[in-house]
């Protein structure tokens, strides 16, 4: 048996780190200079050491935990409300004709409209706090949704629901067997693509709406204090949360279902 | 079989204005908050007549004209030099990486700092917003090029230059041109959005946002249909024709026929 020896296996894994590491020691050397020589005032432009320090300080202080909670939260109940209109709307224009024919050019045309131009008007039709700014992420995500499940619907092979119906499914087991399954993938899609949309209108909605609290509303805070440190570890951590929902959340989700059963490879 | 959907388009539009009007006119809700069809019409054709809805869409339109034509200048050589040299590649890819999934609107309150309130935080904001796709979509592109092609230019006597010019650019364009469409989805959300947070004086999502506090629903209405009617017409005309210039006229991909 051939063993690649520990060291080499180190040594490799340590490059490969200090590669992936190399691209942000140089930008935060930049930054680093130009913070203590650029023109900009240290308030404006904080060293990398503040912004660090900061960051550390926040994070043992909750204060971090505690807004990117409440913005998830928001997250949750407005992607989950979106996701379930969106999902039956794409159900409905999927399996009728007629409602095709009444909500394809809606959503359509609803589709390309930037979520967070309606804040302003979810504010006058819903006050101001947490219920326009759920309401507006929900809204934001239904329209993906539903696009791509409409989409996913009508791609079920027409082969499998006839079989289906030759064996004598009822019309809800072919729902949950054939049609439910089949679009899945494309299902999937429309969330992923869903949650990214919810994601950045709720981040934006959350300077706008005057909530109490989340990551939107402390950046937004911030600047009234020219707390510049604070709102770069705030921005931090709205790309890391972004991030980890897009690999963890969806990559799983793919994984334990249409990967599973064959239907995309990865 | 095809008028059907066009019937169909219009009877959705009109069934959603009925409904729309009946709940207006019901007064369910004070009228100030569901302007009827008819008051949104005459809002819009006020400010279309009196020219300051042609202000407020030429300073939109010229700050993401501005920040678009910026990322294209700094993503696309990015983006080609990271499909053609590793080492470039593995300096800008971690980097674009960790920075594309952070919302550009998240920037916007910094931007006012660094910047001031105005066009140039909105620029700033539509380039954040615009770069990442770009770069993104054209190093997928170099790098799907065929390398048949690659090699059948070069065994044909190709230089450097002629190669870059006659093959990747051209080979890497339908990726790129999915890039800028891409590009534009995210920045018209971010110019719209940064125009509402970084109240200037001018700009759709300003009117939107500033009618708010006057309770001039009517406007408001009138301006997102707007909002909406641009970008459906940047969407479906300009990136349309571009593609149907050069990429689908040399055969690199079907474009649907409408």
């Amino acid at each position: 048996m051939f063993r690649v020896p520990a060291t080499v296996w180190l040594t490799s894994r340590a490059r490969a780190g200090a590669e992936l590491a190399f691209p942000f020691v140089v930008v935060a050397v930049a930054w680093q200079l130009f913070a203590m020589y650029g023109p900009m005032p240290p308030q404006l432009f904080p060293s990398v050491d503040k912004i660090v320090a900061s960051f550390v300080r926040l994070v043992g202080n909750g204060v971090l935990a505690v807004n990117a909670l409440t913005t998830l939260i928001r997250l949750v109940v407005g992607f989950g409300l979106g996701a379930i209109v969106g999902v039956v709307l794409g159900v409905l224009m999927g399996r009728s004709r007629w409602a095709e024919d009444l909500l394809v050019p809606l959503v359509s045309v609803g589709n390309p409209i930037p979520g967070l131009a309606y804040a302003p008007l979810f504010v006058i039709w819903f006050g101001l706090g947490d219920v326009p700014c759920v309401l507006l992420v929900g809204f934001a995500t239904a329209f993906p949704v539903a696009v791509n499940t409409w989409t996913g619907v009508r791609a079920v092979k027409e082969i499998w629901i006839r079989a289906a119906i030759g064996m004598g499914a009822a019309e809800r087991q072919l729902f949950r067997k054939v049609v439910l399954p089949g679009s899945l993938p494309y299902m999937l899609t429309g969330l992923r693509l869903g949650l990214a949309r919810a994601w950045r209108v709720l981040v934006a909605v959350e300077m706008l709406t005057s909530v109490r609290q989340g990551l939107g509303w402390m950046i937004f805070g911030a600047r009234e204090f020219l707390n510049t440190d604070v709102m770069l570890a705030g921005i931090a951590v709205i790309g890391i949360v972004g991030l980890a929902l897009e690999k963890v959340v969806f990559e799983r989700l793919e994984q334990y279902t249409v990967v599973r059963w064959g239907m995309m490879t990865r | 079989m095809r008028w059907r959907p066009i019937v169909g388009t219009a009877i959705s539009f009109g069934l959603a204005g009925i409904a729309w009007e009946a709940f207006a006119r019901s007064a369910v809700l004070p009228s100030a908050i569901t302007p009827s069809l008819l008051d949104v019409g005459q809002a819009l054709w006020g400010t279309i007549r009196n020219g300051t809805m042609f202000v407020h869409v030429g300073f939109t339109l010229f700050r993401i004209l501005v920040g678009l034509v910026l990322a294209i200048l700094v993503g696309v050589p990015i983006g080609m030099l990271m499909g053609r040299f590793g080492l470039i590649e593995r300096f800008f890819l971690p980097l674009v990486s960790v920075l594309s999934p952070i919302p550009s609107l998240a920037w916007v309150p910094l931007f006012i700092l660094w910047f001031g309130l105005g066009n140039t935080a909105a620029i700033a904001l539509v380039l954040y917003a615009a770069v990442f796709p770009l770069v993104l979509n054209t190093w997928t592109g170099v790098r799907s090029v065929n390398q048949l092609w690659l090699r059948a230019a070069s065994a044909m006597g190709a230089e450097r230059q002629t190669l870059f010019a006659k093959v990747v650019l051209p080979g890497a364009l339908p990726f790129v041109i999915a890039g800028f469409r891409q590009a534009f989805a995210r920045s018209w959300i971010a110019v719209v959005g940064g125009e509402m947070i970084a109240a200037t004086k001018w700009g759709l999502g300003w009117v939107v946002f500033d009618s708010k506090e006057f309770l001039n629903t009517d406007v408001m209405m009138g301006t997102l249909v707007v909002i909406g009617l641009l970008g459906l017409a940047f969407e479906r005309l300009v990136f349309q024709a571009v593609e149907n210039r050069t990429v689908a006229r040399w055969g690199m991909v079907k474009t649907v026929k409408a």
